[in-house]
């Protein structure tokens, strides 16, 4: 029992990465490889944000919030956009440069400090083994599990989920027929950029933040990767076999080889199946 | 005749800075017309559609002469979205339906919640009954004919005012391509919509058209009601096979050395 | 006979010319004079700094090979330099002469990248830069692991005398400049005529359109590890000079922003270009300590913390994104619309694109 929770811990944090870089790519075939980094922003700002008014958590969240959705949009409005039309590596080279100057606001702003984010952190359960369950373990799987449910009814029920699906696949089209491309994207990204922050704030409750977490990124990506770019129930299913191998790494070989298992899971996608366990195929092409 | 929706007023555009793909092209689409441009490849057609329906600007392509007005308001350079608010609407010749969604969602597309099992929706599978037995299908999975009867649908559930149809007949066969000419005719009678085709297919679209440009190397060469370009010998020489003599070389057409010219 | 106007090729001859104008030939024999000068015009720290940008030309353009001719991202760069130097220290812990060693570090590289591109370049771009990121991870781990296994020094890292190349010790920075000189231009040279060559043409195939290659007979899988193998050949040839040159080897130097950089310096130099790659090298190698020279008029209580080499890394991610917003085509592009406002003066319409490469 034990150990499952704590699977399920890790691959809710995964869960939330790899949802919003699923969703990125969905909407325009860019990977985003500043996501981890930007969750880890998230979570040092809503600690800073907690240091400045303790005791206000919602001020934390709300302000938190707003910097996600803002971020989101300021990235595709501003960067994103300007990069239709250019080959694909330009776009990802950009993600890239955007990974570099995240990473280096946390050494500017907050210099380089290992934080941790103190929430009233109460105990909820004790798990056979001894672990401990709280509140924010708790919340970390809440948020990942309603977050999903959230995206699944967004995309099956809802029009602008329709309209996402179609400009997903056709942009010129759905330009046509009267869909805001503009607006869609933006929208992509706000939830892609908030899904990272949540993760990193609900992560820093539970572990260090420091420069080196952005590493959780990594994990979110192979996570991605494993269950298919372009499918959500894919990346679900590929964080929890991400967080499974990372867990059963650190207990049954070597927890200094566990950084390495991202890797190892990539390599090994990467040649048996590339595009993932539910990934169309064509999309492997288009990449 | 009313005032005219569509104006066209000397239109050049401009490839690269370089090559001139249309020049002093100027057409009128009135209410309630049915107005067909043919031509061969190359001749400025698609590029004309494209200046009209506001693609130009994604590539290196500029309008660099002439003006574009819509129901008195110039229209040029304005971007596909606000076009398509104004009421023009347009189905492209490639890419015209999205092919992971089904039938129906394509449909649904721009069809808010409430009125999906309303009278728009009914109107589609009335001109498409094809259409209503395929719902559920997966747009990409379907005939070039079927999709094509899709993307008209989906275009008429945009309320349009004028509708521009970018290559209806590519790929299709002519039983279906007279099908849906007459489809479209019924729309121009029943909804009273103005519709603008371009075809290379000059017999289908003057089948069902009022008036019609025909252009050639970036130029209209020839404009007038259906009739009068029926019975004028050069086009039923090269668009409409009327030929006496053994076929002419693409070269002849290309280079105008024909006997009798366009202005004669 | 009366020469076309300065924007028209006529032949392919003239289009293959890597000095089409008089003034180009000019202007190298030019540069190449005044690059013989810095060593006895300048103080050590200048002829550091240049060695240091010689030894980024040298490993970025063979990077240039793969990113703009192939078209394929890379992020291993760095390992391959740390694989380049870690070969170096191990051969010369077996007495290995330099000559030797050079070479050896450029078949460990080649090898290393054979392994890796050919499962990876079967599929598109973004495979490749997944596979090498894993790449750089583990060839890390493999020479931390050997070199903590070695024993380093007080300081970190494993020290290498200076090599003595065919009896001569080049000890001096001076006299590395020199050599470093000749072995940047000798790798210049050698990747522009491999990009004006067959194999060149089937790399600028397959960066432009790689179905469109394949219909035409190239194979695309076998260019493509040319490219890979190539740049990670000289890729370890430049980190096993670098080891030689800094006389320390320490695994912490090849972080994976070491790699980006290297993207940096050919996204600001210009994708695709030789000369572009120098600019970049040149831009990025100088851009740290042009952080630093600023820094100096800002007040003390900036300086600590780390926050230069903060500002440092952000500048390189800022300057990525500024130019490919911009300037995607990078620093060369600016250069060329000079030479060709310059040239084509008094006309003023802008060339077709494709005329200009």
């Amino acid at each position: 029992m034990g150990p499952i929770v704590t699977v399920m811990i890790l691959a809710s944090t995964y869960a939330l990465l790899a949802a919003g870089i699923v969703i990125v790519y969905k909407a325009s075939r860019v990977i985003n490889f500043a996501h981890g980094e930007i969750a880890v922003v998230g979570g040092y700002l809503f600690y800073s944000i907690g240091m400045f008014a303790p005791g206000s958590l919602w001020l934390a969240i709300g302000g938190t919030m707003v910097f996600a959705i803002v971020t989101g949009v300021a990235i595709y409005l501003v960067l994103m956009r300007r990069l239709i039309g250019e080959p694909f590596y330009v776009a990802i080279l950009v993600t890239v440069g955007i990974a570099i100057l995240f990473k280096a606001a946390i050494i500017i702003v907050w210099r380089a400090e290992r934080v941790t984010i103190n929430v009233a952190d109460q105990i909820v359960a004790i798990l056979p083994g001894g672990a401990k369950f709280s509140t924010v373990d708790l919340a970390t799987i809440m948020a990942a599990v309603l977050f999903y449910i959230g995206l699944f009814a967004f995309f099956r029920f809802t029009q602008l989920g329709l309209q996402f699906r179609g400009m997903a696949e056709n942009p010129l089209l759905a330009s046509q027929r009267r869909v805001s491309v503009n607006a869609i994207m933006a929208l992509a990204w706000s939830i892609a950029v908030f899904a990272a922050c949540l993760s990193g704030v609900l992560y820093g409750g539970r572990a260090l933040l420091s420069p080196g977490s952005v590493a959780i990124g990594l994990s979110g990506l192979t996570a991605a990767l494993v269950g298919g770019l372009d499918s959500l129930r894919g990346a679900a299913l590929g964080a929890i076999v991400v967080a499974l191998a990372e867990y059963s790494t650190i207990r049954l070989i070597d927890p200094v080889l566990s950084e390495a298992v991202p890797f190892i899971l990539l390599l090994t996608v990467m040649n048996v199946r590339p595009w993932g366990l539910f990934g169309t195929r064509e999309e492997l092409d288009r990449v | 005749m009313s005032e005219p929706l569509l104006v066209v007023e000397q239109l050049e555009v401009i490839y690269n800075k370089v090559a001139t793909a249309i020049q002093g092209v100027s057409l009128e689409v009135h209410r309630h017309e049915i107005v067909a441009v043919v031509g061969t490849n190359g001749a400025g057609k698609t590029t004309t559609m494209r200046a009209i329906s506001g693609f130009l600007p994604a590539e290196d392509v500029e309008i660099t002469d002439g003006t574009i007005t819509y129901e008195g308001k110039r229209i040029d350079g304005h971007p596909p979205f606000e076009l398509s608010r104004d009421g023009i609407v347009l189905v492209p010749e490639r890419n015209k339906v999205f092919e992971t969604l089904t039938v129906e969602e394509n449909l649904l597309f721009n069809l808010p919640m409430r009125q999906r099992s309303g009278g728009n929706m009914a109107q589609v599978y009335d001109y498409f009954p094809q259409l209503a037995e395929r719902r559920s299908q997966v747009a990409g999975y379907m005939s070039g004919g079927e999709k094509q009867m899709l993307a008209i649908g989906m275009a008429l559930l945009c309320k349009p005012d004028m509708l521009l149809i970018d290559e209806l007949s590519l790929g299709l066969a002519p039983i279906i391509i007279e099908h849906l000419m007459e489809t479209l005719k019924r729309m121009n009678d029943e909804l009273g919509l103005t519709i603008l085709l371009v075809e290379q297919n000059a017999m289908a679209a003057f089948a069902i058209a009022n008036s019609g440009y025909v252009m050639e190397g970036g130029r209209v060469v020839y404009s007038g009601k259906v009739a009068d370009l029926l019975a004028h010998q050069d086009i039923q020489e090269f668009y409409l096979g009327g030929a006496d003599r053994a076929s002419r070389s693409y070269r002849t057409v290309k280079q105008y050395s024909r006997k009798r010219r366009w202005w004669g | 006979m009366t020469r076309p106007g300065p924007f028209l090729r006529t032949s392919y001859l003239e289009s293959n010319e890597v000095l089409p104008r008089p003034y180009h030939k000019v202007l190298v024999i030019i540069i190449v004079l005044m690059l013989l000068l810095p060593p006895m015009l300048m103080s050590n720290f200048y002829v550091h700094l240049l060695n240091t940008v010689l030894l980024a030309v040298i490993a970025v353009v063979g990077l240039n090979l793969l990113t703009g001719y192939c078209g394929q991202i890379s992020l291993g760069h760095a390992a391959f330099l740390a694989i380049g130097a870690f070969t170096t220290v191990i051969l010369t812990r077996m007495e290995v002469p330099f000559v030797v060693v050079i070479p050896a570090a450029g078949m460990v590289g080649a090898a290393l990248g054979l392994a890796v591109g050919l499962p990876s370049l079967r599929f598109r771009g973004i495979y490749l830069a997944i596979s090498t990121l894993a790449m750089h991870y583990a060839v890390v781990y493999v020479v931390t692991t050997y070199q903590s296994s070695i024993g380093s020094s007080a300081s970190g890292g494993v020290y290498l005398t200076d090599p003595s190349f065919f009896g001569y010790e080049l000890s001096d920075d001076r006299a590395w400049y020199y050599f470093l000189l000749v072995a940047a231009a000798l790798t210049v040279i050698f990747v522009i005529n491999l990009s004006r060559s067959r194999v060149g043409r089937a790399w600028m195939a397959i960066r432009d359109r790689d179905i469109a290659a394949a219909a035409l007979g190239i194979n695309v899988l076998h260019f493509k590890l040319l490219a890979f193998v190539t740049s990670s050949t000289l890729a370890s040839i430049a980190g096993s000079l670098a080891a030689y040159y800094q006389n320390v080897v320490t695994s912490e130097a090849y972080t994976l922003e070491l790699a980006v950089a290297y993207l940096a310096m050919i996204i600001v130099g210009g994708i695709g270009s030789v000369l572009g790659a120098i600019f970049g090298a040149i831009f990025i190698t100088l851009l740290p300590y042009g952080v630093d020279f600023l820094f100096e008029f800002a007040p003390n209580s900036w300086r600590f913390g780390g926050r230069t080499f903060g500002v440092q890394q952000g500048m390189i991610g800022v300057f990525i994104i500024l130019f490919l917003l911009f300037e995607p085509k990078g620093l060369v592009e600016m250069w060329r619309r000079i030479e060709t406002y310059f040239e084509r003066w008094p006309f003023r319409y802008r060339p077709l694109e494709q005329t200009r490469r």
